[in-house]
């Protein structure tokens, strides 16, 4: 304050004084003697010559003679010596406080070296000027809480982002209180200057004023209610220099359900928050708490999909029983959705025994269709020890997921698998599935003629079992829809389609399992190109070559295990 | 002016004197699948002098697993109803999915011919 200010032209017309200055030191009419804005006149030594009604009004003391130094503010008998001196004429303004008013003062020189000032009243424009710079601040800072909160959805970052922020702009120290889980609290402290901690504690809500309403998104009580005194040593930061002098209990309002609490300290030697600081911790704190639980609905739907998502992944792949089983799984590129694609192998107890591998996919996409994928998975997994008959597994299976609800279903092909000697034996059976495919030795591809009803709509299933022998070398293949549906091409709009596959597989005769399902998934995905493709799943079944054989053996030495889960 | 895009399913429904005929064009699949069953319910509940409804596939461009849902929703429902579900002019597309999928017989087989689960046998 008292800087000296380039006084605008028009403030100093706007003085509107009609009198002469010059022609006012000599007599002094009515005209100025009422003016609205405060005159003093003052000769070069510094002593007071005359003043106006509105400048007795705000010395009241001042007569006649008094000395400037004794009667007006400092800034005012400095500005007036330096004048008197001999200062440029158009210059010499000055400003500062009278009392608590803020002043513009304009000198103009009168005869006999005597100076005239013109006091402009300010203050009005100077509270309204600090007003608007504040409250453009504010929102600036609003802004900036929301770009930075919104930038993650990482709920623990989000909430030391917010109680660093609240530490930088409204107080000294803050403390972020989450919704409890099961009893405890998890607490985000913060202080100027300092580390923002972290701690889990089963603390006491009710012991903060307002705090556990504030937890239950009821408006926050005013914080002049709210005693420093009664406020327990949890909610201060370890490092923070107390005493407390003031305290905002502001609720953290989510999308319906409460986001938490944020409690603002202030120290008894700060001043106290006030009604606009308050209003303003509000507004913070409703940004805050939009960001918060967009952070924690994106959180926990991260945690549901993750968790299914570990669930439906396809198991890895390797020999069993002197059987080759090579598997891919490509989920559809819009990884929200969970497809229904799904496989899995489930040994025999010993050689003699046969493994049963299931290849399906369920109508539909996301929770619905990963829900019955799971479904699926179980009770087949259940019923394995009726696997031998295959339309009776299947007919359970049907019955098991019928609904009147939907018509959502699954179509599967169930193989069961046996070495004998160096050849293997399949017994597959399609439940409204595409037929497997054979490739033979020679190149040959065959479409395995086994056909049923798909799974989980119809009342009653049928099905036909086809049995195939594989030598050494030959392979089965299973596969989704998403291979020979795969829309791309050179066109762009083609799709991959059954005589492709089976062009493709017929240059894959003697190939071991795990290339050829490789080859596969990587045409698909090469045909595709940049465009969305569905699941693509799928399983290679293969007699291996008399070469591999000391290595089946050594596989075989392993048991039943020789199979495991993905992560 | 906006031009939208022609939507990807699109749905003509025809009164006879006893049979409603709705002409099935486009994609059928899983985003159009659920306003065909909602279409033909809706006219069904409308029309309760309907003895039959035909669905004519002459148009269909694609169907997919969550298309053939909806089929078999909307003969479930047909047959709720006690009306004969006909499906017309079937493309190859479709004619294979049904017999791969082993629905053709259902689908097509009149009413008390075969027992639907409407209820009876359910989860």
């Amino acid at each position: 304050m008292g800087r000296v200010r380039g006084a605008s032209p028009c403030v100093f017309g706007s003085s509107g004084s009609p009198v002469d200055p010059r022609s006012a030191a000599v007599s002094i009419g009515a005209a100025w003697a009422h003016a609205p804005y405060p005159v003093i006149v003052a000769d070069r030594d510094g002593a007071l010559v005359e003043l106006n009604d509105a400048a007795q009004l705000l010395w009241s003391d001042a007569v006649r003679g008094d000395q400037l130094l004794d009667t007006v503010p400092s800034w005012l008998a400095e500005a007036h010596g330096r004048f008197a001196d001999g200062a440029p004429e158009g210059s010499g303004q000055a400003a500062g406080t009278v009392y608590d008013r803020f002043f513009e003062a304009h000198p103009t020189p009168a005869d006999d070296g005597d100076v005239v000032w013109w006091l402009v009243d300010d203050t009005d424009r100077r509270l309204a000027e600090a007003a608007l710079a504040g409250a453009r601040q504010r929102s600036a800072l609003l802004a900036d809480v929301s770009s930075q909160l919104l930038s993650t959805l990482n709920v623990t970052r989000c909430m030391e982002a917010t109680a660093r922020m609240a530490t930088d702009h409204l107080a000294e120290a803050a403390l972020l209180v989450a919704p409890p889980q099961g009893r405890r609290h998890q607490l985000t402290y913060a202080y100027r200057g300092g580390p923002v901690t972290r701690a889990t504690a089963p603390v006491d809500v009710h012991a903060v004023p307002g705090l556990a309403e504030a937890l239950q998104g009821f408006p926050p009580v005013p914080a002049r209610w709210i005693n420093p005194a009664d406020l327990p040593g949890w909610v201060q930061p370890a490092g923070f220099a107390g005493p407390v002098g003031s305290v905002i209990v502001a609720p953290l309002p989510g999308h319906g359900v409460p986001a938490g609490a944020l409690i603002l300290l202030r120290s008894s030697g700060e001043q106290a928050f006030s009604g606009d600081e308050e209003l303003f911790a509000r507004l913070f704190a409703a940004r805050a708490g939009a960001a918060l639980s967009a952070a924690r609905l994106y959180t926990e739907q991260a945690s549901i999909t993750a968790t299914l998502m570990r669930e439906l992944l396809p198991p890895r792949l390797e020999s069993v029983h002197g059987v080759e089983y090579a598997g891919a799984y490509r989920p559809a590129r819009d990884n929200e959705r969970i497809g229904g694609d799904f496989y899995d192998v489930h040994p025999g107890t010993g050689p003699a025994e046969e493994t049963l591998v299931v290849l399906g996919d369920v109508a539909g996409k996301g929770l619905d269709a990963a829900v019955l994928t799971g479904k699926i998975r179980n009770t087949l997994h259940a019923l394995l020890p009726l696997a031998t008959d295959h339309e009776r597994t299947l007919t359970l299976l049907n019955s098991a997921l019928l609904s009147s609800h939907h018509t959502r279903f699954a179509t599967l092909v169930l193989a069961s698998v046996r070495r004998r000697g160096s050849k293997v034996e399949l017994r597959l059976t399609s439940a409204g599935h595409l037929a497997p495919l054979i490739v033979r030795g020679d190149g040959t591809v065959e479409e395995t003629a086994t056909r049923g009803s798909l799974i989980g709509a119809l009342p009653k299933v049928t099905s036909a079992t086809a049995h195939v022998t594989l030598r050494p070398g030959e392979t089965c293949l299973l596969y989704t829809d998403g291979v020979t549906e795969a829309r791309g091409g050179p066109l762009g709009d083609e799709l991959f389609g059954d005589h492709r596959l089976k062009r493709v597989l017929a240059e894959c005769a003697g190939m071991p399992a795990e290339a050829i399902v490789e080859r596969i998934q990587m045409l698909a995905a090469q045909w595709v190109g940049p465009g969305s493709h569905d699941d693509v799943a799928t399983v290679a079944i293969s007699a291996p070559r008399a070469a591999d054989l000391t290595v089946v053996g050594g596989q075989r030495s392993a048991g039943g295990t020789t199979y495991r889960r993905n992560g | 002016m906006t031009a939208l895009p022609p939507p990807a399913l699109r749905l003509t429904v025809t009164h006879g004197a006893h049979e409603l005929t709705v002409d099935v064009a486009g994609d059928l699949d899983l985003d159009t699948g659920d306003h065909l069953v909602e279409t033909v319910t809706e006219h069904l509940a409308r029309r309760p002098e309907v003895r039959g409804v035909r669905l004519d596939f002459a148009e269909l461009a694609w169907i997919d697993s969550a298309g053939l849902s909806a089929l078999l929703m909307v003969h479930r429902r047909a047959c709720a109803a006690g009306r004969a579900l006909h499906l017309d002019r079937r493309p190859d597309l479709l004619e294979r999915l049904l017999r791969q999928t082993g629905t053709l017989d259902h689908l097509t087989a009149r009413p008390g011919q075969d027992e639907d689960a409407t209820g009876t046998n359910t989860t």
